[in-house]
């Protein structure tokens, strides 16, 4: 009924399969190809795991901003029309807007990047 | 790798532009390919000066531009061979420029044709070389402050018609204003990135005293680095004129830094170490200015990155690499609100 190893079971096979014998093995762009795409089944494991949950909490955050009860895709589309209007056109509360921001890529860099959070961020001198 | 004209043909095109740059019977061999990016491909070369006769031999690098797709280049490489040359004069180093043609239809494409400098430009192999030699970052930021202090002091008489030119008055907002019209030219929305915009606009820095040669790419990979330090400063094709501040700002992006957050200078100095080599040269640093850059240049790059996913998803490309751009944009988000956020 149930097919094992899972999709994120195998996709982590398969970025470490790339990683330890096909890196190895070529050089050039080839190479950086076959880094880019075990980068890429790395991301692809871990927004099986979160990518759902992230996609709920954003929606649900954007809802509570703008007022409404549309989908993800309408609500984006909507943010990026207030935003174009300069904050003329319904203007949202700066705060509540950074915050639904930040807390948005904070969930996409978990899915995409996990240790660019946890580095020193872009001012530190 | 696409197929182009064949390697004797295009041999035979750069030895005719050298001749119409005044190399005598200029013979040339390709040695072979450094590399071959998206919109520039490199050739190394040995040029022999005076054909068969034995004069001068030249080590040489050909640059070939396939087209200029990303995000503003618009100057022509005729023009660009004149500002390394006003460089030069400055007295940034470069690689001296031999020959460049628009239209030499055998080449394939607009060529410059500098001599070739020894040195890593690789970011991560110039990383390296820095890690293995004590001192030699510390010389290398020092040298960095000091060629973008010779740029940024040698004024804007002389420029080439076709550099392209932000509002000398009121360079930040002009770049805003750009950066919201290229981010319209993405379908998909991308909200961090149009807040980023909306912040640039209601927190313009302060304008420079007076507007300057500016690079526009002046990072690691772009830069020959030896044993010595700086070699020469490379790839001239988004020099504008604007706002000193920006190039200084532009090496300090995280995304330059290739991992090295601790040395926020290129990955190879302290911002301090920065500043202080620019000043001792004779250029003005403006805190304010210098932080608004970040941010706009960091804004910029996300939207680079999500146009190199766009051109995949469109289908303009099937490259893995541009694919996997559009998952990188985040990391130019989070990196634009924490700037937003110190800035505050």
């Amino acid at each position: 009924m149930i097919d094992r190893p899972d999709a994120p079971a195998l996709l982590e096979a398969m970025a470490a399969t790339l990683a330890d014998a096909v890196v190895p093995a070529c050089e050039g762009p080839p190479q950086h190809a076959a880094r880019v795409v075990a980068n890429l089944c790395r991301i692809l494991a871990r927004e099986f795991e979160h990518g759902v949950a992230a996609t709920e909490q954003t929606t649900s955050d954007l809802r509570l901003l703008l007022g409404s009860d549309a989908g993800l895709s309408e609500l984006v589309v909507e943010l990026e029309r207030r935003l174009e209007s300069g904050g003329e056109v319904d203007p949202m509360d700066d705060d509540q807007l950074f915050s639904v921001l930040k807390a948005n890529v904070d969930r996409r860099l978990a899915v995409a990047k996990p240790s660019y959070i946890q580095d020193v961020g872009p001012t530190t001198s | 790798m696409s197929s182009g004209p064949k390697p004797e043909v295009v041999a035979a095109g750069l030895a005719e532009v050298l001749a119409a740059a005044g190399l005598h019977s200029p013979l040339v061999t390709i040695d072979g390919v450094a590399s071959a990016g998206a919109t520039r491909k490199t050739l190394f070369l040995t040029v022999q000066v005076g054909g068969d006769s034995g004069g001068e031999t030249i080590a040489a690098v050909a640059q070939i531009s396939s087209n200029n797709v990303l995000l503003g280049a618009s100057m022509s490489v005729e023009d660009e061979a004149k500002l390394v040359d006003l460089a030069e004069l400055a007295g940034v180093p470069v690689a001296a420029v031999l020959g460049a043609s628009n239209d030499n239809e055998s080449v394939g494409g607009p060529v410059v044709i500098t001599r070739r400098i020894d040195g890593p430009t690789i970011p991560r192999h110039v990383l390296r070389l820095l890690e293995a030699t004590p001192g030699l970052g510390d010389t290398l930021i020092g040298q960095c402050g000091a060629a973008l202090a010779q740029l940024h002091r040698s004024g804007v008489d002389g420029v080439p018609e076709s550099l392209p030119q932000l509002d000398a008055d009121r360079p930040a907002a002009a770049y805003a204003d750009q950066l919201g019209r290229t981010l319209d030219g993405i379908v998909d929305p991308h909200p961090v990135l149009r807040y980023g915009i909306r912040w640039l606009g209601q927190n313009l820095p302060s304008a420079p005293p007076s507007p300057a040669i500016v690079h526009g790419d002046f990072r690691n990979g772009n830069l020959i680095v030896n044993d010595t330090g700086l070699g020469a400063v490379l790839d001239w094709e988004l020099a504008h004129v604007g706002d000193p501040m920006e190039d200084l700002a532009y090496l300090c992006l995280r995304t330059w830094r290739f991992g090295n957050d601790h040395l926020p200078a290129g990955g190879f100095g302290t911002i301090e170490a920065l500043r202080e080599a620019y000043v001792t040269a004779g250029g003005l640093w403006r805190d304010d200015a210098f932080h608004w850059w970040m941010t706009a240049r960091t804004n910029w790059w996300g939207i680079g990155l999500a146009f190199q996913a766009r051109n995949f998803t469109e289908g303009a490309t099937a490259s893995i690499v541009h694919a996997a751009s559009g998952r990188r944009v985040v990391e130019l988000e989070y990196d634009l609100l924490s700037l937003i956020e110190s800035g505050a």
